[in-house]
């Protein structure tokens, strides 16, 4: 299923990166906003599932499975053949329907102003939680003295 | 001796079921949702020992089995394999993690510092009894640094490789979907590396933990320093249709690399990782992984013993069907039982007649 076409470029996987983290509530408001503009979208899938996640040993450097994660997705299609994806982990159906919305919309006509500055709040919301976490371990680092 | 089927206790096990569940009162929603927040250490163990990450799940596990921890991973394993397998990830590089505690015993210099992160590891172990009084127990807040800690901390062992103090290791070339997996075919000895890992990355903490204490108390042939500790949240790096890869989501990720002497010019080290954040279940593993190579066959720190040994479902399994029927079993025993008596019985009483026969010298 995957590779259907060429990738969407770093912009792509960042807006991608956002909205799978981004807040569940304000998310599926702002994708509910697009799909009152949108026509003639069909689902390929929504569903739960498994990712398997490998992990590279440090030691002998070779890959192993760490175990699966569950995910939702969602796969939808517009009658020009734009597509349309979200995942993300966790059992949340309709999450990954507004990721894929959102996905659908900035595939069929780019990145609108509204979907810019919604993509820019959810970065500057994850950007300032992950900024005020890193200050706390950032607190417990340890300055060693030697006698 | 015959077969003996029998039926019946059809009422009792229903009762049986609804008195365990009767004890644990009507499970919601709100006490998942309590249970996933309040008890991030015990959902880890949890989704780790399931092989399945998913903290909601975890907690509803918890709940429905009253925190008994064998039946809950039986459960999250179980639901498991109800779900499709949609995708590999691209594999999780140590250097990648967003690192949140990062401590070395080896080196007291580390390329990218040392970071305690949450810990309980210098504090006195002091049972709050105050909460029960009626005096809440608040936290005082982590007086935040200026600057953040980097999101990325370098590898400790690539940093040792440079200094020529850990052998060189190729990356084996290896497709993801190629990658050996235990939920797909039978361990088999000697394990391929992947599946040792795999299986000590699901294993249960409880037995890891004894296997590796044995190891480190002198029944193995390496005691364990810890190289490097590592907590963090790892990115699942999946594909869009399109062919972008991008994040679906962070996982929380244990991992630990023990190191003991010099061998051939190198120091050894043992590594393990599981899902989670679970630091004694990777320590006692990577320590077992360090012991593995000179272990005997049979010893405790062999990996066919251990691998074996520490899986958390067949063993639990295993232990508890002692509890269901063996009648025709054990009644085998006590025939066994019955007829060594009466032979001994029998040979007692030929002698005393013996005995009393022979004629007095």
């Amino acid at each position: 299923m995957y590779n259907e076409t060429p990738a969407g470029g770093p912009g792509h996987a960042a807006a991608l990166n956002i909205l799978a983290r981004a807040r569940p509530e304000r998310l599926k408001q702002f994708a509910e906003t697009l799909l009152d503009t949108m026509v003639d979208v069909s689902v390929l899938a929504n569903r739960t599932g498994l990712v398997m996640v490998p992990m590279r040993d440090t030691v002998e450097n070779v890959d192993f499975h760490l175990g699966e994660v569950l995910v939702s997705e969602a796969h939808i299609a517009d009658g020009a053949g734009h597509v349309g994806y979200g995942m993300v982990t966790g059992r949340d159906l309709e999450r990954a329907m507004a990721v894929a919305v959102v996905d659908l919309h900035m595939a069929a006509r780019g990145e609108e102003p509204a979907t810019i500055h919604f993509l820019m709040e959810e970065q500057a919301q994850l950007a300032a939680a992950d900024a005020l976490r890193m200050r706390q371990v950032e607190a417990t680092r340890v300055e060693m003295e030697t006698f | 001796m015959a077969y003996v089927a029998t039926r019946g206790g059809e009422r009792a096990i229903e009762q049986a079921e609804r008195l365990f569940r009767q004890d644990l009162g009507t499970i919601d929603a709100a006490r998942v949702e309590t249970i996933r927040t309040t008890m991030p250490y015990l959902v880890d163990r949890v989704m780790g020992e399931a092989s399945l990450y998913d903290e909601e799940l975890a907690a509803l596990a918890l709940a429905q089995t009253g925190g008994e921890l064998s039946e809950a991973v039986l459960v999250l394993r179980a639901w498991r394999t109800t779900q499709p397998r949609i995708a590999i990830a691209r594999p999780v590089q140590q250097d990648e993690l967003l690192t949140q505690r990062r401590i070395s015993a080896a080196f007291k210099d580390i390329p990218g510092g040392q970071i305690l992160g949450p810990t309980l590891d210098y504090s006195h172990r002091v049972l709050a009894t105050d909460v029960l009084e009626g005096k809440p127990y608040t936290p005082p807040p982590v007086e935040a640094s200026a600057i953040p800690a980097p999101s990325r901390q370098p590898s400790l062992a690539d940093w040792q490789r440079q200094q020529g103090l850990v052998a060189p290791a190729n990356l084996a070339e290896v497709a993801p979907q190629d990658i050996p997996d235990l939920t797909r075919e039978p361990l088999l000895f000697p394990a391929s590396r992947a599946h040792r890992l795999q299986s000590l990355a699901r294993a249960e903490t409880g037995g890891v933990l004894a296997l590796g204490y044995a190891a480190m108390r002198g029944y193995g042939n390496a005691h364990p320093t810890v190289n490097e500790l590592r907590l963090g949240e790892a990115e699942v790096v999946v594909r869009h249709p399109r062919g972008t890869e991008f994040c679906a989501g962070r996982v929380r990720v244990s991992q630990a690399e023990v190191t003991s002497k010099e061998k051939s010019g190198y120091l050894e080290l043992g590594f393990a990782a599981t899902f989670g954040w679970n630091e004694v279940k990777v320590i006692a593993a990577a320590t077992l992984d360090l012991n593995s190579a000179e272990a005997p066959v049979g010893s405790a720190m062999h990996e066919e013993f251990y691998l074996y040994h520490t899986e958390s479902v067949e063993a639990s399994g295993f232990c508890i069907h002692f509890k269901l029927p063996h009648y025709v079993t054990f009644q085998s025993v006590l025939d066994a039982m019955r007829d060594a008596k009466a032979m001994k019985a029998a040979a007692t009483a030929t002698a005393e007649q013996t005995r009393q026969t022979e004629p007095a010298e």
